[in-house]
């Protein structure tokens, strides 16, 4: 610890293939032993890190990380002036733009960066891997579906707007199940998933909202800055 | 304050809120459970006076009901009927699990509720970052940029109203629209401003070799002592997990909550383990408390 | 030696028909401190930025930078990165670290040096900064010129050999800047490193340098020393430069210029040695208009007690204030007495928790953005809408005039602003953003204009214009409250001045004689003319106005 260095690069390639495995066996065993919520977290830990190491050893450059970090940042900070509302928050739609305009790597770290970043400032705890992920992966699927009808028509902008606020609070529901209930029954489960519908609608009604009234406007200011900014990975 | 838990080495912080985390999730028993539960609270009143806690317990209070009496009302699985409520059984078993479940719940958000007080930012950042630099210095940028951010938009917020541009009179679509309007102006901002931080970071050389990194803890032999002392409890506490002592047994016939023989045994490393802080702060306090007597 | 040399530096930017710069050849020694002055778009920027080629604009170059005989691009980058530190304008934006610590080791981090080296150099820096108590403290909670001493000492523990630095000061209050000034002449002095730095106020840094360098339409205009410098724009170009003079010497010159002169005195003392020489009879008055009558009161404050959380420190203790129709109050004061909370209060942005502020009588409870204006120190906070145009629009669709429609149109081309209606209102310079703002105000009917900190940052001659602007707008009655730190254009263009201190107003007065009274707080002429045997003054106008020189002994 004392250098500072660190054990990914430390650790060879065939090393961290052999710590993934045995990271995926334990979480099976997990699994059959019944303790859902630490094999479920293992395993979204462990889908995590091949996407981490993806971007650890990418070249980003210093101002394509300053870009990443200011959209999460903004990202957090957005829920400040819709305080009068309960979950409604530009957060979601910024990432998903981030995703649009500047491909699924990045939507995927600046999804995931704005739950690890917000926490810190709100509470981490475990349920933050499962809002990374929650995040992260809109983000990526924004950036993935990026030329497709889903992003480019109205419609299916108002579906990807409404499904990712539900994706959203649906993972934390799955959190809170897994965590709390020992034996899964469907009748309980539903209740839970039924008692956050309002708040799922309301952020899915919110990223709708935000899509289609401005949508145009953010994807504009960003391409305006990512042309400001060059290019933000370096070939390696 | 600058004394006790908290000035371990992150590390062995980090460990013992892993080692926690998994003994509350896999000692599903309501004696445990609701022992942890106190011991937390204890440690949420030696970390802050409790001040966090008074904040949340109205939260606590709602969900740990909720989730205590959303089982016995959907389960009625069990062979011990106590009443039928709407001509439905409601069980002995279920309303054990339920009681199991709330504590859960409670105890886990307990934990982490002194989680900022113990790893406050700039330690959390420095764990992570031990692990994913790249990730590491996104986050600190990101983290740096909130509060700085937060008053930016702030500062716009109050602007913008002496210009008319309100958030809490109109129609809703029209604050939702004049709250994004702001949002945008923000982000607009600190995105031309932050060309200037690249520029400061490149200036400053970032990006020509690979990184070392400033380490301001150093792991003292008490460190590695804790580490050990984390690590064993809590294989201890797997152990007995797995013995099924830490395990409230439901099926085919619900065992005593009260607890016998082995299971005192890991019903005591398990409190040791969720009561580490609490040891180290009292331990500390009574060498105070001695170090003052003496002089 | 020779540490750092052009020759016929030339560079233009893509899609620029003209290069910027042209040519320039000149040399900067081991150990210099060299100050780069000129109008806005002269290139200065442009020069300092191609010494630091990790951020080196892009373009086309053409002609040599050598870097200790060795061209500059060929450098090992480590060591460019290591011996060439760079400070920018804005203390905030270079800071990328949460907490002090962090950010001062940010710098060796990159060079990768190990934990017990970087401790060592940061105590050792630390100690001869008198940072000791800021090391653990989050950035945030910094001040601007504690932040911009972070940046300074974060570059110094890379061991920069020559130190290149973007108008450091223009973001921070006077005291502040005064000490930034201060610590890099001792870096100079007692550490040898070479410091380039580019800057329009030269009122405290023209003392402490070497070499004054002058550069107009990417040219160098004058070279030398300062006083050396100083003396050749007055006689060789009287216009375009003697804005960026700074006051004692522009008073010098004025009196003096034509004959043959002493040394140019840069400071008060020398200011006043030179006083002592000459001898002044005061002009017949020529009936200055200064005791204009009064309108009745617009806005007031009554009893204002004030302060922003219940723990926290009282800002405001029974202030009351009250500002006539047609007036141009600068409040002034020192850091942290409130001049900005005031003017949020006088807003109607912030209400307080006793007193009232009342608006042409009436209490005041929230804003009103017909008839008060009000523009914050930063004012990119004004601007949501995308284009220059739209935001000069957005303000005209609530107006429903065609009168103003007219007048607009009029100002935009006075103040040839044409081709900036279709940029992003970020994408102008400060100057170019506070006209406007401030057009904004001329386009609407506000009647009362409040203004945080107009000046700041702002270049000598963009900031006589926007002072003459605001002198119009007073003149067609609207009544202006400016915060400011800014003493000299305080002195050059209010009507009347109020100081804050320990939450109220302890003195207040008609500009002229406010400042007369004053030891500490007043102009660089006043210190040089009170309690003198001529007539005292604030500013060069006044001098002009009262003074007739009839002997230099």
């Amino acid at each position: 610890m004392e250098s500072g260095g660190n054990f990914i690069s430390a650790t060879s390639h065939y090393g961290k293939v052999i710590i993934w495995w045995l990271g995926f066996a334990l979480s099976i065993f997990l699994l059959i032993e019944e303790h859902y919520i630490l094999s479920t977290t293992l395993l979204i830990g462990l889908a995590f890190l091949p996407l981490f190491f993806h971007i650890e050893r990418s070249q980003i450059t210093t101002r394509g990380i300053v870009m990443l970090a200011i959209l999460a940042a903004v990202a957090s900070v957005s829920r400040i002036p819709f305080a009068f509302i309960p979950n409604v928050q530009p957060a979601t739609f910024i990432i998903i733009i981030s995703g649009v305009v500047f491909g699924k790597e990045s939507g995927f770290i600046v999804g995931a960066l704005t739950a690890l970043v917000s926490n810190i400032f709100l509470g981490q705890g475990p349920w933050t891997p499962w809002q990374m992920l929650a995040w992260g992966v809109i983000g990526f699927c924004s950036g993935r579906l990026k030329n497709t009808w889903f992003i480019k028509k109205r419609f299916g902008r108002i579906v990807f707007g409404l499904l990712s606020g539900f994706f959203f609070g649906w993972i934390m529901n799955l959190w809170v199940v897994l965590t709390v209930l020992q034996e899964l029954q469907l009748a309980q489960i539903l209740f839970i998933y039924g008692s956050s519908f309002p708040f799922d609608l309301a952020h899915g009604l919110a990223n709708i909202f935000f899509l289609l009234l401005f949508s145009k406007r953010m994807v504009k200011t960003l391409n305006r800055f990512k042309k400001k900014y060059g290019i933000l990975y370096r070939e390696n | 304050m600058n004394h006790g838990f908290r000035t371990l080495h992150p590390v062995v912080l980090l460990t013992y809120y892993l080692a926690t985390t998994i003994a509350i999730t896999i000692n599903r028993h309501p004696f445990f459970l609701f022992f942890t539960v106190l011991v937390l609270i204890l440690f949420n009143w030696v970390c802050d006076r409790g001040k966090t806690m008074k904040w949340w317990w109205r939260f606590f209070v709602l969900f740990g009901l909720l989730l205590f009496l959303l089982n016995p009302l959907l389960n009625h699985r069990g062979q011990h009927v106590l009443i039928y409520l709407f001509n439905q059984p409601i069980t002995m078993e279920a309303v054990v699990q339920g009681a199991i479940n709330a504590l859960t719940f409670v105890a886990l958000l307990l934990l982490f509720i002194t989680f900022p007080r113990i790893i406050d930012s700039s330690k959390f950042l420095f764990l992570f970052s031990g692990v994913f630099p790249k990730w590491g210095l996104l986050a600190m940028l990101s983290v740096r940029f909130v509060p700085l951010f937060r008053i930016r938009l702030e500062e716009i917020i109050a602007v913008q109203r002496a210009r008319g541009i309100s958030l809490t009179t109109g129609t809703v679509r029209a604050r939702l629209k004049n709250g994004f309007a702001l949002v945008h102006s923000l982000l607009t901002w600190s995105l031309e401003d932050g060309i200037q931080t690249a520029d400061s970071m490149a200036a400053r050389g970032y990006g020509l070799k690979q990184r070392s990194r400033y380490n301001p803890y150093r792991l003292h032999p008490s460190d590695i002592f804790a580490i050990g002392t984390i690590a064993g409890l809590l294989a201890l506490t797997i152990f007995g997990s797995w013995l099924g002592d830490g395990v409230l047994t439901m099926t085919p016939v619900i065992e005593p909550v009260y607890l016998t023989g082995r299971e005192w045994t890991f019903f005591i490393i398990h409190t040791l383990l969720v009561g580490f802080p609490v040891i180290v702060e009292i331990k500390e306090e009574a060498q105070w408390f001695y170090w003052k007597q003496k002089n | 030696m020779v540490l750092l040399e052009t020759k016929k530096l030339t560079f233009t930017y893509p899609d620029e028909p003209e290069p910027v710069l042209k040519e320039l050849s000149f040399t900067v020694n081991q150990g210099e401190l060299i100050v780069i002055a000129g109008p806005t778009g002269s290139g200065k920027s442009t020069l300092l930025r191609l010494f630091k080629q990790e951020i080196a604009p892009f373009g086309k170059m053409t002609g040599d930078i050598l870097y200790e005989g060795t061209p500059l691009y060929s450098l090992d980058k480590e060591k460019a990165a290591r011996e060439i530190g760079m400070i920018f304008q804005d203390p905030e934006n270079q800071l990328v670290m949460d907490r002090v610590l962090n950010e001062l080791a940010f710098g060796m981090e990159n060079l990768g040096m190990d934990t017990v080296t970087m401790r060592k150099k940061v105590a050792e820096l630390a100690h001869y900064f008198g940072i000791h108590s800021l090391l653990n403290k989050p950035i945030h909670e910094l001040s601007g010129g504690q932040k911009q001493l972070v940046n300074l000492a974060s570059i110094l523990l890379m061991e920069p050999k020559i130190l290149l630095l973007d108008e450091p000061t223009a973001q921070l209050d006077p005291v502040a800047a005064k000490d930034f000034l201060h610590m890099l002449d001792l870096i100079n002095k007692e550490f040898g490193i070479t410091i380039i730095m580019v800057e329009h106020h030269l009122d405290e840094i023209l003392p402490i340098c070497d070499r004054l360098l002058v550069l107009s339409d990417g040219k160098i205009s004058f070279v030398g020393n300062p006083r050396e410098v100083i003396e050749s724009i007055w006689q060789r170009e009287k216009e375009p430069f003697s804005h960026y003079l700074p006051q004692i010497p522009r008073l010098f010159l004025h009196f003096h210029g034509h004959e043959t002169t002493p040394q140019v005195p840069l400071t008060v003392r020398e200011g006043r040695d030179w006083i002592k020489k000459i001898s002044v009879r005061p002009k017949e008055h020529e009936g200055e208009d200064t005791n204009k009558q009064m309108g009745p009161s617009l806005v007031e404050a009554r009893n204002i007690v004030f302060q922003y959380e219940k723990e926290g420190e009282r800002i405001f203790d029974h202030l009351d204030l009250v500002i006539r129709e047609g007036e141009f109050l600068a409040i002034v004061g020192a850091n942290g007495t409130g001049k900005s909370t005031l003017l949020k209060l006088l807003a109607g942005l912030e209400t307080p928790q006793k007193g009232k502020i009342l608006y042409r009588g009436r209490k005041l409870a929230q804003p009103q953005p017909q008839e008060i204006y009000y523009m914050p120190q930063n004012p990119k906070l004004l601007f949501t809408q995308d284009t220059v145009r739209e935001a000069l629009e957005n303000n005209l669709r609530k107006e429903q005039n065609t009168g103003i429609v007219q007048r607009l149109q009029e100002l935009i081309d006075f103040f040839r602003i044409k081709e900036l209606l279709d940029r992003h209102p970020f994408d102008l310079s400060g100057g170019e953003l506070q006209t406007v703002a401030l057009l904004i105000v001329l386009s609407s009917e506000a009647k009362l204009l409040l203004l945080d900190e107009p000046t700041k940052g702002m270049d000598p001659v963009i900031k006589e214009k926007v002072g003459n602007l605001l002198k119009h707008l007073q003149k067609n009655g609207v009544t202006i409250i400016i915060a400011t730190h800014d003493i000299e254009f305080a002195a050059a263009y209010s009507s009347r001045c109020a100081m804050l201190f320990h939450g109220a107003v302890t003195a207040s007065g008609e500009t002229s004689s406010f400042f007369k009274g004053n030891t500490f707080y007043t102009t660089a002429i006043n210190r040089v003319t009170r309690n003198s045997h001529v007539p005292e003054v604030t500013t060069l106008e006044e001098a002009k106005r009262l003074w007739k020189v009839v002997e230099t002994l």
